[in-house]
This record gives C-alpha cells, sequence and structure tokens, in this order.
C-alpha cells in the first residue's frame, strides 16, 4: 500500500505535508493491537491535525473523532494529516517517550522528516521509501497543476473532472474555494488529504483555468 | 456500479465524481417517452464505489449489485472500504515498509520495489498488470512476488507472473505487484520495468524500499544516480518505534 508515496508538488508546497500512519503488524503485534492503535489516535488528535481517519470507517469531514476511535479493531491502519513540522516535532517527541507499540511511519519531504526525527530526539529513519514517479503512457495524465492536488488522494478517488467543476462552479460564485476542498476531504475516504494545502493549490489553479463546458 | 434505469433522470451530477473520467453514456427509457438515463459502462468503471459514496444522485439511482467472479476483484481493488481478506490488510497492497521496524521485511542488501499500475485516474485491466509481472519474472532476476499482495493471489502461476485467465480482461482503479530483490539486482529490475513501460496503454508508479544503515548513504541512492533516475524528494519512511523491534545487526541495542 503506497498510497501516501506518490504525492505530487514542489519542495515548498510538499514541506509542510506530512502524513503520519499507525500500523500494527500481522503476525507480531496486530492481535490485542486496537488499545494501542486508539492511543496512538489519540495521541495525533492531540497534536492538530489537518484530517485523520481509517479507510474503512472514513475521516474527520464524513464521519467524527469518536466513530473513527470507536470503530478501531485489531489490525486497523489510521492515518493522520499534519499541515506543519512543529506539530511533527511535538507529536514525535511524545510518540518517543509514550511509545504505542505499533509502528509509525511518516510521509513527507524526506531531509524534512529526518530534521523533524533529530529535533525530537530520535535516531536516523529506519526504512524508506522513495518513488520513481510514473511511467508508461504518462500523456493520458492530467496536468501537473491538477495532479498535484489528485495525488492527495492515494486511492485516487478524487476525480481530475471534479476538480475542474470546482474550478467553474468556484468562477461562477457557486462554491467558495473552502467549500470545495473540504468535499474533497471527503471524497479521501483515508484522511490523507490535507485541506490546508489544497486550499493553497487551488488558489494557485484557479488562474490556469476558464473551464466553460466539461461534458 | 450501475444506474436505476426506472430511477434515473441523467442530471449528469454524478459525471465528475468518477475516478476513470466520462465513462456514461445516455440511453432513452423503452417505456417512458421522452425519458433519458445514463448507462455506465461496464468495461471501463472499477466499481470504486465513489459515486455512491459521493451521496450526490439526487433520485438515488446509483447502486452497486453484488459482482459475482470473477468482476467482484474490481470492487476488491478499487474501493478503499473494502479489504482483501488475503492480504489481511486493509487496502489494495500489503504492510510492506511499514512494520519492517518489527518484522524485518526488508533486511540490510535487500530491497523491496512495487509497481502500481492505472493510478491516478487512469486505471488498469489485469492483462496489463501481468505483462509486468510476467517481464519481470522472465528475467529471472531473484524478484520475489509478496505472497500476500492481491495480486499475487490472481496468479495462477507465480513463477512466471501469470494470471488467472478468468481475471486478465478486469479492470482496476490500481492494482499494485509487490516484491523484492537483491540490491544489486536493482538496475536490471529497473531497466525491465523501463522497457515494458513502452508496451503499455496505463501509467504506473515505481517505488523502491531500503532499510536506512544506521550510518553512512542510503544504499539506494547510488543506484539511482549511476542510473540517472529521479527520485521523489517525498518518501514514506518507518520511525522505527514499533515494539518488539527487530534486530537487523548483531551489535544492534
Amino acid at each position: 500500500m503506497t498510497h501516501s508515496l506518490h504525492r505530487r508538488g514542489t519542495r515548498e508546497s510538499l514541506s509542510n505535508d506530512f502524513v503520519v500512519l499507525g500500523c500494527p503488524a500481522t503476525g507480531v503485534n496486530k492481535k490485542g493491537s486496537a488499545p494501542k492503535t486508539q492511543k496512538f489516535l489519540s495521541i495525533c488528535y492531540k497534536h492538530g491535525p489537518i484530517n485523520l481517519g481509517d479507510m474503512k470507517t472514513g475521516n474527520i469531514y464524513n464521519t467524527t473523532m469518536d466513530d473513527i476511535l470507536k470503530r478501531v479493531t485489531d489490525g486497523t491502519i489510521v492515518e493522520c494529516t499534519f499541515d506543519n513540522r512543529e506539530k511533527i516535532v511535538s507529536l514525535l517527541k511524545e510518540l518517543k517517550e509514550d511509545r504505542p507499540g505499533i509502528s509509525v511511519i511518516i510521509s513527507g519531504v524526506t531531509d524534512v522528516v529526518q530534521q523533524c526525527m533529530t529535533e525530537a530526539g530520535l535516531g536516523r529513519i529506519h526504512s524508506l521509501e522513495y518513488s520513481l514517479g510514473t511511467w508508461g503512457n504518462t500523456s493520458r495524465l492530467p496536468d501537473f497543476e491538477i495532479l498535484q492536488t489528485v495525488t492527495m488522494c492515494g486511492h485516487a478517488m478524487i476525480a481530475s473532472d471534479l476538480v475542474r467543476k470546482m474550478v467553474r462552479d468556484v468562477k461562477r460564485g457557486r462554491r467558495t474555494i473552502e467549500e470545495c476542498c473540504l468535499e474533497m476531504a471527503e471524497c479521501c475516504s483515508c484522511g490523507n488529504y490535507n485541506v490546508t494545502r489544497g486550499i493553497q493549490l487551488f488558489k494557485e489553479l484557479l488562474p490556469l483555468y476558464s473551464v466553460h463546458s466539461l461534458y | 456500479m450501475k444506474a436505476d434505469k426506472d430511477k434515473c433522470i441523467a442530471c449528469k451530477r454524478c459525471f465528475p465524481y468518477c475516478p476513470m473520467g466520462r465513462i456514461q453514456t445516455f440511453a432513452r427509457h423503452d417505456k417512458i417517452p421522452g425519458r433519458i438515463y445514463i448507462e455506465i459502462e461496464q468495461d471501463a468503471c472499477t466499481d470504486c464505489g465513489m459515486c455512491l459514496r459521493a451521496k450526490i444522485c439526487p433520485v438515488n439511482a446509483l447502486y452497486q449489485p453484488e459482482e459475482p467472479w470473477p468482476r467482484e476483484v474490481r470492487g476488491v481493488l478499487s474501493n478503499p472500504m473494502i479489504e482483501f481478506l488475503g492480504s489481511q490488510t486493509p487496502g489494495r497492497g500489503t504492510e510492506e515498509m511499514k512494520t519492517n521496524d518489527v518484522k524485518g521485511t526488508f533486511l540490510p542488501g535487500e530491497v523491496g520495489v512495487g509497481i502500481e499500475l492505472g493510478r491516478p485516474g487512469i486505471g488498469a485491466y489485469f492483462r496489463d498488470v501481468e505483462t509486468v509481472a510476467m517481464a519481470l519474472m522472465k528475467a529471472n532476476l531473484g524478484y520475489q512476488m509478496a505472497a500476500e499482495n492481491p495480486v499475487t493471489h490472481f496468479m495462477s502461476d507465480k513463477k512466471t507472473g501469470k494470471l488467472r485467465d478468468d481475471v486478465v480482461n478486469e479492470k482496476a482503479t490500481s492494482a499494485i505487484i509487490e516484491g523484492k530483490c537483491k540490491l544489486e539486482k536493482l538496475p536490471q529490475v529497473l531497466k525491465i520495468l523501463q522497457e515494458v513501460a513502452k508496451k503499455l496503454d496505463t501509467v504506473f508508479t515505481v517505488e523502491v524500499i531500503t532499510k536506512v544503515p544506521p550510518e553512512g548513504e542510503v544504499p539506494i541512492l547510488p543506484v539511482f544516480k549511476k542510473m540517472g533516475m529521479w527520485h521523489s524528494i517525498n518518501s514514506k519512511n518507518n520511525m522505527g518505534l514499533g515494539e518488539p523491534h527487530f534486530k537487523f545487526y548483531e551489535d544492534e541495542k
């Protein structure tokens, strides 16, 4: 599962974009992991994520924190998205002192994540995964500006046509940028969509597109 | 996904929510004069359920029928709310490096290589997945498929990467081939993928996993550099906080 890995964007845009995952290990610590995962989720929540969820339950924009916590079972993988590095440093400091016992993974700009770990008193990154980009018939992909938004949902549930429709809606005064981004957050059920970054990307997208007719 | 022709009023509100793009056509109702409804092209639809979850249909015309084998694999791989029981992990892949700190899945000298076809927003047929898997296995580079991965599960021959004949024409929003090989084989694996990329009408993302040594360079970076290969500035990083900790080195505390 690589759904937080292939986020596209510039260094500036990605530097305040972090997805923190809590993952129990099948065959090792999965059995009896529900309370650990709930504890991890509660710690993350305390540090102010912009989004948080579990793919089988949904995220805080389409259900409640209580519901997400209640539906955690052994093996649930939870995901919390943060929009600034200071929150990550304080979160890591707490996780270092009060380890939940399950594996913790952070997707983000590699050197920024390493800096956060160092500031929190943790050592080197344990294992990492790099994206080598998108190969094959890339002419079928949407423009980079739209890709930056849609790749925030790793399950590819934010359709590029939806982004175009939202551009049209905002330009016609039907909806605000914030309303559009909250709806995109609802589409991405895992909670990986960074609403703060989404709003910024949408602002950058607006002058580039004029969508008169979609179909 | 289907639209009930007796309910649908062809308002088009569901169109932009489809991650596969415009896959709907209009049809004329045979019993109600003047009534138009939409038909969802079943071959293009991956049963991801996004249009239904968006709750956008004003007349509740969209519905997901229970699909028989082999079509059911579409939903299993494309709908994030469905868990593939074979992997015991929510989502369409495995735990891969996420639990490397406690499981030791990727040891020093080994690299994980994942190939995710179809994402974002294009989708992939299993025949495309088979093309990539068979190219990798044919090269005989010691690439070892992850047994618990759904794609591996759908293979009729894991040694050759051949998929079951009944699934090859099914389509998913994305499908991931996951496995590992020795670090020294990584350049050849990537070359194989570069070649097979030319044969596909879809896209795939490539990801490489490594254990980071306590000191020194991340082992896969010199390989990328030598091959002139772009890699992302962002990565997925295991913090090493899981317990019990897997012992990777003899002198490890």
